[in-house]
Order: structure tokens, then C-alpha cells, then sequence
């Protein structure tokens, strides 16, 4: 089997007796919008750094373009772009100055990098802010500019590291549908993110990551079906006794049942007419209750059943 | 060039405390330089003081010295009263009081005995009186034991020549040039400037994650630390020329034509490269512009105010002396005040100053040490 436009194989990086990677293993392929997710700390960022050789590794391989990659590894480098975690701008320099210097350090020619930057500022909608330093921009725009500044010199690999930390759903939202056009446009993304939403709502594969290892991979569609969630259906306002518990265990394809301060959570396994079933139940037992919804597995259950704890523990 | 104008353009937005620096700087030099010309002697004039004269013996050789006296200073004749006397000299009539006592021959041209004076005390005019005294009684004992007579000998000590004083050169060795308070506030025109702009350069490569997105970068490392580095010698060749440039507005071509002017040319540029690497030390450790602020401070004025650019060297405690030995300032000082005392450098002068100059040299390399062993650490790091 071919290898992807970035490989990752048997990485291992320690810090003391912290081991951060634990034997990661990573195939990403050309035109991919990539999903890392894992909750804090489960190694998304020192995934990235080891990457890009920020960081060293004890063990393991890196191959970017089917290319070692190394420090010092610039045919490589000129070809990727980084949004990282951190707002990482001059304070000192207007947008335009910034986006400017950083496209600099690929981009030779003059004439053609004041067009990318051009398009980079219309591209993350900072037209009537470059010549404004950054200490004046909201965090949703600062957010833009530290994309502009990571994507400007058009790169074939785009590396974004949770860049829609501490951003407003609006401005999340636009860098979002940016992230899908870079795609479109030609660039393979590796999006590193605790938020699942984000994740299932971009990503063509996702890899979800605890202590240090890849649990899952796969399509979200891939993942869901790993897992036995087929259904979550929630019941507010309703009172229960045990048996009537006992009996929603017994309904067909329900494996799970929770019920606490009123509210009735019942898991199924993939297959129609859950709810049907279950309202019917109710009914026969004239039993009253509150707001009713139907969840289909999310990128959460797939975490929570691997796991057992929540993304966001 | 990205990171070299990128440090450029940093920089820039320093302009104005740049042109504060510099206007402060020009400023106390030229007001220094003001008050100390009022201090340069251009011509010689012997100056006159208020003698007063008790004599007591009325001969003719006394009659003489008082003649004497009186060509050469403002004499006014006082009676023999010791209340007198001390009022006089208690308001300030007379500074110096000549009592001459009877039997002046004999005494005082005879048997060598001293004459009597009193004088306002810890006044060193007084003490040129006692010399100028002493020389006349000298002279009249000479005539005296040569044969003249008491009269031929009073009128042999007014006719006394006295020796004319010229003026030869008002620059030249043991005098001062103009220059030297010039140069010996530059130090801290370069330590305050470049600490605090290379600080803040610095401080702004090193903000967030702007380390990594540099290293990440397809520009090498080796790269941006060489136009960093350039970016760095320009500010500071930028500011060396701009010292000298006003060096030489300032004095004109005397300066430039002095046989010393290699030698400051010299000095200052090492003195450059030893605040160029402090400053770059420093800016590897602070973190904010508060602390960037304290540290530039602290060092400029400390190093300065410790080495004798604010105070002369001469007037400083020799304790204090010893432990600036230690900071590279102090033989920028030293090197400096040498070239200001000789026009033209002596072989041990010479020495003096090369000392001074290699020591310098020393210490910049010293920082460069240091600044690689902070660089490799915090790189492990």
C-alpha cells in the first residue's frame, strides 16, 4: 500500500518518565482535510511539533513528500504552512507587516508575494484591518490573521493546531468554511482540535488520540460504526419506578439505560424504530414526560465507549 | 533578507526614544562642554592680593620690601595693635598680614630668622605670598652679602626683573581637548540605546510562539541568526557613525586632524561591539518590556555612573575605582582620559591605551561566550 503525503511511524517521545507519544503511528494522504482529536493532553500538539522537527523524538520516523523530515529539512518546510495553538505575531508590525514578513520566509520574489498577501487578507476578510496593529483586534480576528500568516505562501501541506481556541462561534464558523475552501483549493490540512464538533463537521478522517496513541482512525462514519451506540434517545420530566426500568432493558436492541434526577438516557444498537418502540412503552403504562431527542452517535460515544470517560473530562 | 528587514522594522518603531537618547546625549555634552571651557586657560595673568604691613623697623632695606610689596600686590599699612590686626583679617581687608619686625637687618638679613606673617588660613594665594616673600628676603640677603648697602640693596630688589610669562599652545600635551567630554559620555549613549532597542527586538522574536513558527520556517536557522546579527551591527554602525558624525560637526577639523583621532575611532567601535554584545545578553533573558526597561536602566546608569562617565575619574573613590575594573567601561574611560592628556601618545601612553583597548576587546568577546553558551542552553531547553 502507498504511502501517504505524511507518514508517522512508531513515534515515541518522552519527557522524564511522561511519555507524551506512545508508539504513534499516522498515514495521512494528499488532499485530506486530517482530524487529530483528543482531549488536552493527549499528545495533539507534540504530535505536530515532532512533525515539523520542532521538537526531537526518542524513536520512530517522520516522513513528509515521502521525504525524511529533519531540522533542517527546508524543501520540505517551504512547501508547509503553520497555524499554531498560540498567537504567534508581531506585536510590533500592522497586519498587513505581519502577514508580509511571514510569507517572506518563503516567498523571494516581491512583486508575488504582495499578491499572496493580498489574497491572504481577502481570503481571511482583513481588508479594513492591515493597517492595524495587533493589540487592536478582537480574538476572532487575531485568530484570522494567525491563519493568514501560516497559509499565505499557498502551502501543499497546511499544519492548523487548534487555531479556533477562545474564538466566537461566528469567527469559528468562518474559519471553518476558510479551512474547507484551503481544501478545495489544493491543500492537504492536518487539524488538531479537542472540539468534536469541529472535527466531524470538516474532517474527511480522523484520528482520535489519548495518552499518547491513536485509539481510533478511520472516516466519522468508520468510527461510529466501531462502536455499539447506534441511538441515544433522551426523556426529560418522567417519572419511573424500577420495574418500569427493568422493562425498558428488555425492549429490543437497548443495551444501555440511565436514569437520574428525572431524566431517562436509553442506548441502542443501530436499527429502526427505537423510539417508536420506546414511546409505546410509555404509552402502555401511562407514563407522562417532558421533551423527547433522538441522538445519533457522536464523535463523544466513540470516545466514551473506547475509553470510558468523556472527550472533555 | 525577510528577517533582516523584519528586525529593521522593529526596530524602527524605536525611533523616538532613539532621538530622545541622542538629543540627551547632545544636550549634556554640549552643556558640559560649555561649563568646562569657561575653565580653559587661554592667557596668563598674575593676580593681585590685599597684603597688609606692620613695619616696625622704618629702615631703608624695610622701606624696600614694603615698595616691593606694593608693585606686586595692594598693600595697605596697619598700626601694631593685635585687635586690629585680627579684625582686620576676621572681614576679609587684607588676606595676608606682613609684620617686619625691628632690628630687621639684623634678624632677618643677619641671622636668617623668618619673617613674620598671618594669614587667612587654608588660602593657597597665601601660600604663592609666602613664596614670593621668601624669594625677595633671598635676593636682599644676596645683595646684602654681595656688598651692597642696605640702600643700594632695597633699590637692587625693586629694579628685579621679573620673568615674562607666554602662552604657547592651549592644546597642546597637559592641556584638554574639547572632544574629551565628548567621548566620555558616548559610552552611555551606546549602552542605554542598545540595550533598550535590542532588548525589544528581541523580546518581540521571542513573544508566544513565534520561535517555532520561525524555526519552522523554510528560511535556515543559520540564516536568520546571520541577519539578525547584521540587522544588529547595522543599528550599531548606525549609531557609532552618527557619534562620530557629530564628533566631527561639533569640533570641526581639529578632530580629525589630531594625531589621536585612530585611537578614538578605535575605541569607540570596540566600545560598541562590547554594548552591542551586552546588549544582545540581555535581551536573551528578559521577558517583558518592564523588566527589559529596569535591566537597561540599571546597567547603562550603574556601569556609567561606577566608570567615571558622569563623574571624572580623578574625583572618584579609588575603592570604587577598583571595583570598576571590573566593567568594560572603565577602560573605555581610562583609554578616553589618556587620549584627552597627550596630543601626542609617548611610548607608555601608547601602551596605556592598547591595554585599555584590548581589555575591552575582552570583554566583548566574553559576552559573545556567554551569549552562545545562553543560546545553546535555551535551545536543549
Amino acid at each position: 500500500m502507498p504511502q501517504g503525503m505524511v507518514h508517522i511511524e512508531n513515534l515515541v517521545k518522552r519527557y522524564g518518565d511522561l511519555t507524551a507519544l506512545n508508539h504513534l503511528d499516522l498515514d495521512i494522504r494528499e488532499g485530506e482535510i486530517f482530524g487529530l482529536l483528543g482531549p488536552n493532553g493527549s499528545g495533539k500538539t507534540t504530535a505536530i511539533s515532532c512533525l515539523l522537527s520542532l521538537l526531537k523524538y526518542d524513536r520512530g520516523q517522520v516522513e513528509i513528500f515521502g521525504e525524511e523530515m529533519k531540522p533542517d529539512s527546508y524543501k520540505i518546510k517551504e512547501q508547509i504552512g503553520i497555524v499554531l495553538q498560540n498567537i504567534a505575531v508581531f506585536e510590533e508590525l500592522t497586519v498587513q507587516e505581519n502577514i508580509d514578513y511571514f510569507c517572506g520566509l518563503y516567498i523571494r520574489d516581491k512583486k508575488r508575494r504582495k499578491e499572496l498577501v493580498e489574497e491572504a487578507i481577502e481570503f481571511t476578510g482583513l481588508e479594513d484591518f492591515r493597517k492595524m496593529h495587533p493589540k487592536k483586534l478582537s480574538g476572532g480576528l487575531l485568530r484570522r490573521l494567525n491563519i493568514a500568516c501560516g497559509i499565505a505562501h499557498k502551502p501543499r501541506l497546511i499544519i492548523m493546531d487548534e487555531p479556533t481556541v477562545a474564538v466566537d462561534p461566528q469567527s469559528r464558523n468562518k474559519i471553518l468554511e476558510g479551512i474547507q475552501t484551503l481544501n478545495r483549493q489544493g491543500s492537504t490540512i492536518i487539524y488538531t482540535s479537542h472540539y468534536m464538533e469541529e472535527v466531524e463537521q470538516i474532517c474527511t478522517r480522523i484520528a482520535i488520540m489519548d495518552h499518547g496513541r491513536v485509539i481510533a482512525q478511520g472516516t466519522k462514519e468508520e468510527l461510529k460504526q466501531m462502536i455499539k451506540t447506534g441511538e441515544t434517545i433522551t426523556v426529560e420530566a418522567i417519572a419511573l419506578e424500577e420495574k418500569n426500568l427493568q422493562d425498558i432493558r428488555t425492549l429490543d436492541h437497548v443495551f444501555d439505560v440511565q436514569y437520574e434526577k428525572q431524566v431517562l438516557i436509553v442506548r441502542c444498537t443501530d436499527a429502526k424504530h427505537n423510539l417508536i418502540r420506546l414511546l409505546n412503552y410509555l404509552q402502555s403504562q401511562d407514563i407522562s414526560f417532558g421533551r423527547v431527542f433522538s441522538e445519533l452517535p457522536t464523535l463523544n460515544d466513540v470516545f466514551l465507549e473506547i475509553t470510558g470517560k468523556q472527550l472533555r473530562d | 533578507m525577510t528577517v533582516f528587514k523584519g528586525y529593521m522594522r522593529i526596530m524602527k518603531k524605536n525611533t523616538g526614544l532613539i532621538l530622545l537618547y541622542l538629543g540627551i546625549f547632545f544636550g549634556v555634552t554640549m552643556a558640559l562642554q560649555a561649563a568646562a571651557g569657561k575653565e580653559t586657560y587661554t592667557s596668563y595673568e598674575s593676580e593681585k592680593i590685599k597684603i597688609g604691613v606692620v613695619d616696625k623697623d622704618n629702615g631703608p632695606l624695610t622701606e624696600g620690601l614694603v615698595k616691593w610689596l606694593e608693585n606686586t600686590h595692594h598693600v595697605t599699612m596697619l598700626e601694631d595693635s593685635r585687635e586690629k590686626l585680627q579684625e582686620e583679617l576676621f572681614y576679609r581687608n587684607v588676606e595676608y598680614i606682613v609684620v617686619i619686625p625691628e632690628n630687621f637687618y639684623e634678624s632677618c638679613m643677619v641671622n636668617g630668622e623668618s619673617i613674620s606673617v598671618t594669614k587667612v588660613p587654608g588660602s593657597y594665594s597665601a601660600y604663592y605670598v609666602d613664596q614670593q616673600l621668601e624669594n625677595c628676603l633671598n635676593t636682599m640677603r644676596t645683595y646684602l652679602e654681595a656688598g651692597f648697602s642696605k640702600e643700594e640693596a632695597a633699590a637692587a630688589i625693586l629694579d628685579e626683573k621679573r620673568g615674562e610669562v607666554t602662552m604657547l599652545n592651549t592644546d597642546g600635551n597637559g592641556s584638554t581637548p574639547g572632544w574629551l567630554y565628548y567621548f566620555r559620555y558616548m559610552p552611555y549613549l551606546f549602552l542605554a540605546v542598545l540595550c533598550y532597542v535590542m532588548g525589544y527586538v528581541l523580546m518581540a522574536f521571542k513573544k508566544n510562539d513565534i520561535p517555532e513558527r520561525m524555526q519552522a520556517s523554510a528560511v535556515s536557522a543559520r540564516r536568520q541568526s546571520l541577519e539578525g546579527l547584521l540587522a544588529m551591527f547595522v543599528m550599531g554602525g548606525g549609531l557609532w557613525g552618527i557619534g562620530m558624525a557629530g564628533a566631527i560637526l561639533m569640533y570641526g577639523k581639529t578632530f580629525p586632524g589630531s594625531e589621536n583621532f585612530g585611537y578614538y575611532v578605535l575605541n569607540t567601535l570596540v566600545m560598541m561591539a562590547v554594548a552591542l554584545s551586552l546588549s544582545y545578553l540581555i535581551g536573551l533573558f528578559v521577558k517583558n518590556s518592564n523588566m527589559l526597561s529596569g535591566i537597561a536602566n540599571i546597567l547603562s546608569l550603574g556601569m556609567c555612573f561606577l566608570c567615571g562617565v558622569f563623574v571624572p575619574m580623578n574625583v572618584m573613590d579609588r575603592n570604587v575605582l577598583k571595583v570598576s575594573q571590573f566593567l568594560p567601561v572603565y577602560w573605555y574611560e581610562t583609554v578616553n582620559e589618556t587620549l584627552g592628556s597627550y596630543s601626542h601618545l609617548t611610548g607608555e601612553a601608547a601602551a596605556s591605551v592598547w591595554k585599555g583597548i584590548g581589555l575591552e576587546a575582552m570583554f566583548a568577546i566574553a559576552f559573545v561566550c556567554m551569549i552562545l553558551v545562553v543560546t545553546r542552553y535555551q535551545r536543549q531547553k
